[in-house]
């Protein structure tokens, strides 16, 4: 029997969904280092446990305001495939700059959905599709600034919607498959957030803490949902 | 889950962590100044009437519920019940929802994970293995295949009467009923330690369905375990074309097991891994044989010859190997002796000659 043919193949994507306000400024760049050195990182947690990835994708969603300014209010990258579209993954991350965005709350639902509705992989044996979402700020209401050209057709009108969209159990809706996807918030304690870790399955939330901004603990806690469940 | 947090009269006394966790966040908690540890499910939610969805969502979210419930109480039920006095079966003291979440509690075990016991004496090391399998036959009477067996869901417990450790098996939440496992995309298990059906359900292989993943599965596992325990390194397989043992196997290829084992474990181990899931024993028979103390003992002679690259089993490789061949086809062959990578005798194994010719 072919040995490549029952080998068992994992597929892994993660969408880093980024606030980049102005207030992200003291931590964007420690998310951006962390992004730029996770794929080394997760393929020798990986290696220490034995297993391997088999494909494994990174994209980027930046996020601010379109309440604000609706030109630069969303970022986006396509899949990069690691480690061999590395480079074009730190070009597109290294451009990422602090700035903008107003008063909070800022539009990190929108930017949920659009990370949500990702060409996530439906192929290999088994996938593990991630979202891991860094911001310091409340989030707008789904339709705030909706009138903008550039507002993403991919946000639902509610959050009742986005649950949907994000899916549970038996549920015929969702942009994910069930067992695949984890949601990673780093995030402060305040609604949406608290509301969406107490209402979403498969959802772990880091709860920032005032003044703490985000550390190196934050990228353990992705490696780790990957590495633990595959 | 927050540290500080009290749930359900559970003080939350550390940072809760997805480390070492699939599906859950954990972390210690306190109740009464008795320890315990308590597992925060990810999935699923229970929508409380402040919940987000429609009320047609949250009926079809909370059908969800009622499953999960259902088969947490099943396996819970059997352990905790029918075979109860398994104490070293590390069971659930409490399992509930809390707002939209469910916890599981458990004692706080005072234990640690070993990954191997190659430094251990031979009554600690059969001492291990027998109330690890005196557990897992626990399990099997009550029909539950554990699911997720591996040195890390088994914690060493030192005597405190004596110089000894128990094992203690953690971690039922992926337990199922014999012959009735989740879907292939929701079946948790180990890729280095999953049996040849697990991965073929995994991989979907219309050879196999759900009426294939049973017990069995759990005795390859624990196969491979004691073959780790006693020698340090899983069995041998290419690894130029293997990434697991199960692929191995599956494939019909052969798995080298170490020629220091005593010849009665290395039958033992050598049916357990067996691509024939009706050729491995029961655990029944398995405790059977480890009556006699002496299986645990390691032998072999001195390796003169490296192990060819095709065989190795690991960073280390184990001395005096005998190729099994698991397809029951030819005659087992030989395959030259190993280079050693840890010293030939151990600090507390006494090393016997098995063969009465030299």
């Amino acid at each position: 029997m072919d040995a490549n043919s029952i080998s068992l193949k994992y597929a892994v994507d993660i969408v880093f969904c980024i606030d980049v306000t102005g207030s992200m400024y003291p931590v964007l760049d420690q998310v951006k280092e962390g992004a730029l050195t996770f794929h080394k990182r997760l393929e020798d947690s990986m290696a220490a446990k034995d297993k391997a990835i088999s494909k494994l994708r990174l994209r980027v969603v930046a996020y601010r305001d379109f309440a604000d300014k609706p030109s630069n209010a969303l970022e986006q990258s396509a899949f990069f495939t690691m480690p061999g579209q590395a480079g074009e993954f730190e070009s597109f991350v290294s451009r990422l700059r602090a700035g903008d965005g107003g008063d909070e709350p800022e539009s990190g639902l929108e930017a949920l959905a659009v990370a949500l509705h990702s060409d996530w992989e439906r192929g290999l044996d088994r996938r593990r599709h991630i979202v891991a979402l860094f911001t310091d700020a409340s989030a707008h209401p789904l339709g705030t600034g909706s009138s903008a050209a550039t507002y993403p057709q991919a946000a639902p009108a509610t959050i009742d919607d986005l649950l949907e969209v994000w899916g549970y159990g038996g549920g015929q809706s969702a942009a994910m498959e069930n067992a695949a996807k984890r949601l990673l918030l780093f995030a402060p304690d305040t609604t949406p957030w608290n509301e969406i870790a107490a209402d979403w399955n498969n959802t772990i939330y880091v709860p920032s803490r005032a003044g703490e901004g985000l550390s190196e603990i934050e990228f353990t806690e992705i490696i780790d949902a990957i590495s633990n469940s595959i | 889950m927050k540290l500080g947090e009290n749930i359900r009269g559970f003080t939350v006394v550390a940072e809760p962590t997805n480390s070492g966790g699939g599906r859950c966040v954990w972390s210690f908690a306190e109740q009464g100044g008795r320890q315990y540890f308590i597992k925060q499910f990810l999935d699923p939610k229970w929508p409380t009437e402040q919940s987000m969805g429609s009320p047609a969502s949250k009926a079809r979210r909370r059908e969800v519920c009622h499953e999960f419930e259902k088969r947490h109480n099943e396996v819970n039920n059997r352990i905790n019940g029918k075979v109860a006095g398994g104490g070293n079966l590390v069971t659930a003291t409490h399992f509930f929802r809390e707002g939209t979440t469910y916890y599981k509690v458990t004692d706080r075990v005072a234990a640690e994970a070993a990954k191997d016991l190659t430094k251990f004496t031979d009554r600690q090391t059969v001492v291990v293995l027998r109330t690890l399998f005196m557990s897992m036959r626990l399990l099997h009477r009550a029909g539950i295949v554990h699911g997720d067996l591996k040195p890390a869901n088994v914690l060493l417990q030192r005597s405190s009467t004596a110089d000894l450790y128990t094992a203690k098996m953690i971690d039922f939440d992926d337990s199922y009923l014999t012959g009735d496992p989740p879907p292939p995309d929701q079946i948790v298990g180990d890729q280095q330690y999953g049996a040849p059906e697990w991965l073929r359900y995994v991989k979907q292989d219309p050879g196999v369905d759900a009426g294939h993943l049973t017990l069995a599965a759990d005795i390859f596992t624990l196969g491979l375990m004691t073959h780790v325990y006693l020698v340090g390194e899983l069995p041998g397989y290419d690894r130029s074309k293997f990434g697991a043992p199960s692929e191995a196997v599956w494939a019909g290829q052969s798995l080298v097991l170490s020629g220091q084992l005593h010849p009665k474990t290395r039958d033992l181990v050598a049916s357990m891994v067996s691509s024939d899931i009706a050729a491995r024993p029961t655990i029944e028979s398995i405790i059977k044989i480890f009556e006699d103390d002496r299986v645990v003992q390691l032998g072999g002679s001195e390796p003169t010859v490296p192990l060819t690259p095709e065989a190795r089993s690991g960073e280390g490789s184990a001395t005096g190997r005998v190729k099994i061949n698991m397809s029951g086809g030819s005659t087992p062959s030989r395959v030259p002796p190993p280079r050693p990578s840890r010293p030939a005798e151990g600090p507390s194994r006494v090393r016997i000659n098995f063969d009465p010719k030299k």
